[in-house]
């Protein structure tokens, strides 16, 4: 099927497989390998990107479903080389290690903070929970969110180094 | 995903109920994707058509009046209803049972009707559906009925639709407006897990309605209880409901244990 769809502000036309889920599309036919593949059953959120202006899991979104639609990847977030405010607070507080979780995470936290401006850590907590992370223990990316909103108090930097 | 299948997305509702009554069984229903894809995924269910129901306007509407009630749409989210102010003041025990639900993305894609459809046994949204006393709209090309969804399961994942049917609504009645009402499931972790029993207690009207998931075939709720029924009465009617499993997650022992002891709990916390 040939569908018409933008991602990060650019306007594609493919043609595409109606069994090929966003993901793929995104990552094989777009080359946008940013977005990771975790899972593949909605659990982990490695594949999170934002859908007509919502979080989802792209590896249950068809590529056809995107149709008309808009989407925007972590290959969106950051502008002209620059990178975007999360970013570099997860730069800061050493919320990435392997970087697998990232691109998901950073979407998650994007939507959370359009949300809720100044999220509590319960809310963050909440917020990412459909996000996994396996090497940080969470804190640093917490830390990272907290500070980017207005919220975090720590008296020394790299206090989980 | 290996498995090949055509996609069509109708755009009026007649249309989707005749492509239904063609396709029979063969057709799959795609609203939020979170159960079907992965199942798709898994080689455990394999379509010849998917069907995407969301691009019909109304699948999406949330209606609230003072003689009918809350109707919610076939392809109304679970954090269409958190979002929704309606709901939160006047059918907070939707709210209760959404937020249990997955994680916050899955939560923009599922829907109420598709977690009802998927009939599992831990569906979230059922304990709030039983005690809140929904019915279920069921339409077909050639006919329409209603259902009190107490009578819509007949089993673990199996429910009364026919192959040409689908649910096109939910409705909660008026008189479940302003329900009071709290929900707990147990899980292995904090974040988002599928429950291993799950207990609604609410207060509509003058009685009391328990629901529960995970702990029977199907999601179970109490018929009306009095307002002031003694706690061990309460768990009584609750025990006499269920017939938990052993399985992954826990015993049946544990399990009916735990449904006693959220009862409680919950009884408590409703009352007070």
């Amino acid at each position: 099927m040939r569908i018409n769809v933008t991602v990060n502000g650019i306007a594609y036309e493919k043609d595409v497989l109606e069994n090929k889920t966003l993901l793929r599309f995104l990552r094989e036919d777009l080359g946008l390998t940013g977005t990771k593949e975790g899972c593949g059953a909605g659990e982990c959120g490695a594949c999170t990107v934002f859908f007509d202006g919502k979080t989802v899991n792209s590896c249950m979104v068809l590529a056809v479903e995107a149709n008309e639609g808009t989407v925007e990847t972590i290959e969106g977030e950051s502008t002209g080389g620059m990178l975007s405010a999360l970013q570099e607070a997860f730069d800061r507080h050493h919320a990435v290690q392997c970087g697998f979780c990232t691109a998901g995470m950073i979407m998650s936290a994007r939507e959370l903070i359009h949300h809720t401006p100044h999220p509590t850590v319960e809310q963050i907590q909440e917020g990412l929970e459909g996000n996994f992370c396996r090497c940080t223990g969470y804190e640093q990316i917490i830390e990272a969110i907290l500070d980017v909103t207005g919220g975090y108090t720590a008296k020394e930097e790299l206090i989980h180094v | 995903m290996i498995h090949q299948f055509s996609y069509t997305a109708p755009t009026e509702l007649t249309d989707l109920l005749t492509l239904l009554e063609t396709a029979g069984s063969g057709a799959k229903l795609l609203a939020g994707g979170t159960d079907l894809l992965v199942n798709i995924r898994n080689g455990l269910v394999k379509p010849s058509t998917v069907v995407d129901v969301k691009r019909i306007p109304e699948a999406h509407a949330i209606m609230s009046d003072n003689t009918k009630g809350l109707r919610i749409g076939w392809a109304v989210t679970i954090n269409d209803i958190l979002k929704n102010s309606e709901i939160a003041s006047s059918y907070q025990l939707l709210q209760t049972c959404a937020h249990d639900l997955a994680s916050y993305q899955v939560r923009n894609r599922a829907t109420v009707v598709g977690n009802i459809v998927n009939a599992s046994p831990c569906s979230d949204m059922a304990p709030a559906l039983l005690c809140l006393d929904a019915s279920i709209e069921i339409a077909s090309s050639k006919a329409y009925r209603t259902v009190p969804v107490r009578q819509f399961f007949t089993g673990v994942k199996r429910t009364i639709l026919e192959p040409d049917e689908m649910v096109i609504g939910i409705t909660i009645p008026i008189q479940s407006k302003g329900t009071k009402g709290k929900y707990r499931k147990l899980k292995r972790i904090q974040g988002h897990d599928l429950g291993i029993i799950g207990v609604a207690v609410a207060q509509v009207g003058d009685h009391l309605r328990i629901g529960v998931s995970s702990a029977a075939p199907t999601p179970v709720a109490t018929g009306a209880l009095p307002l002031d029924i003694s706690e061990s009465e309460a768990i009584a009617a609750v025990d006499a409901l269920i017939s938990p499993i052993s399985d992954v997650r826990c015993t049946k022992e544990y399990r009916r244990f735990m449904v006693s002891e959220f009862t409680r709990r919950l009884l408590a916390e409703v009352r007070s």
